[in-house]
């Protein structure tokens, strides 16, 4: 058994500086990979659908193959999201416990909504209207879960992140579906990346 | 109670030291579970338990048990009285180190 030991005060501050830096590894939420996580999705996910678009006149709907890739690219995201979450907050109770609970149920509730909406007045409205929903939706959707986990008191960057994302989503209204894509793409995915980088950098920055 | 420039005796020893800083990691309103906390400090049981109970007598942990039997689990968090002992820890150890440095010595 360890015993109480004399230490010098400079032991003790590398037993502090190892400690910190141990416990920042495996129980904080590495936030810049969970940004590229999504970053890469919205990227690579609407470009694919983007291209598969921008030479339909007049435009008809994404290729099938391109939305297959950004559902095969969304459940990897997922997949590696949970991984992380799941091994850095394993044995960790109390408050952010229940903050992770409400805003995965958010997400979800946010999501059934949206979908139950898109099948409700797909036969109503047009291709526009319907693009927008379509893919506007889920990046409205996502920029007002990170404003509310701002809300809840979790990442520093997740406000700067929602409130553009909901910028971004609420200027597709005005767009044609091909433009969307790609606003969603560059203006989304690109965002997410963008804080992954800050992120990574601060975090470096703190040591 | 130490005095105001004397590292606090609770903390200053390595077990406790690495018990206090894993805690003060976690959010406000956050506890980690025992079995989570010794696997992070590679302790066995006994040897965490010793520590905490003195973190706990000093007012610096907080110790919850819920449940019974084998889906029970005992959660462990730092109180606001802990986390204000470890930043007065680490700014006399900030000053000794500092003046230790300007005066070219080994801080003891």
């Amino acid at each position: 058994m360890e015993q109480d030991q004399d230490m010098s005060a400079q032991e003790a501050a590398s037993v502090m500086q190892d400690a910190r830096a141990r416990a920042r590894k495996e129980l904080v939420i590495s936030a810049p990979v969970v940004y590229a996580a999504w970053g890469l999705v919205w990227l690579i996910g609407y470009g694919g659908m983007w291209l598969s678009v921008r030479e339909q006149h007049p435009y008809r709907a994404p290729s099938g193959v391109s939305m297959a890739a950004l559902f095969v690219l969304a459940a990897f995201a997922v997949a590696a999201v949970i991984a992380v979450v799941h091994r850095r907050t394993e044995g960790i109770g109390g408050q952010s416990a229940r903050d992770r609970r409400f805003i995965l149920a958010t997400w979800a509730t946010g999501y059934l909504i949206l979908l139950v909406v898109q099948a409700t007045i797909s036969h109503s409205v047009g291709a526009r209207a319907y693009a927008f929903l379509d893919f506007a939706g889920p990046l409205l959707l996502a920029g007002l879960v990170y404003v509310l986990a701002f809300v809840l008191g979790r990442h520093r960057s997740a406000f700067a992140l929602g409130s553009w994302l909901i910028i971004v989503g609420a200027s597709c209204a005005w767009l044609a579906p091909a433009t969307i894509l790609a606003t969603c793409a560059l203006a989304g995915g690109g965002a997410f990346l963008l804080i992954a980088v800050i992120e990574t950098r601060l975090a470096a920055h703190a040591g | 109670m130490p005095a105001e420039d004397e590292l606090d005796p609770v903390i200053h020893a390595p077990v406790r030291l690495r018990v206090l800083v894993t805690l003060a990691t976690l959010r406000d309103g956050d506890d980690l579970s025992f079995t989570r906390l010794q696997e992070l400090l590679g302790l066995t049981p006994g040897n965490l338990i010793t520590h905490l109970r003195k973190l706990e007598d000093a007012g610096y942990v907080t110790t919850a048990k819920e449940g019974s039997g084998v889906t029970s689990r005992t959660s462990v968090s730092i109180s606001q009285q802990g986390r204000k002992a470890l930043d007065n820890y680490t700014a006399i150890l900030r000053q000794l180190l500092d003046s230790a440095s300007a005066n070219g010595t080994s801080p003891h």
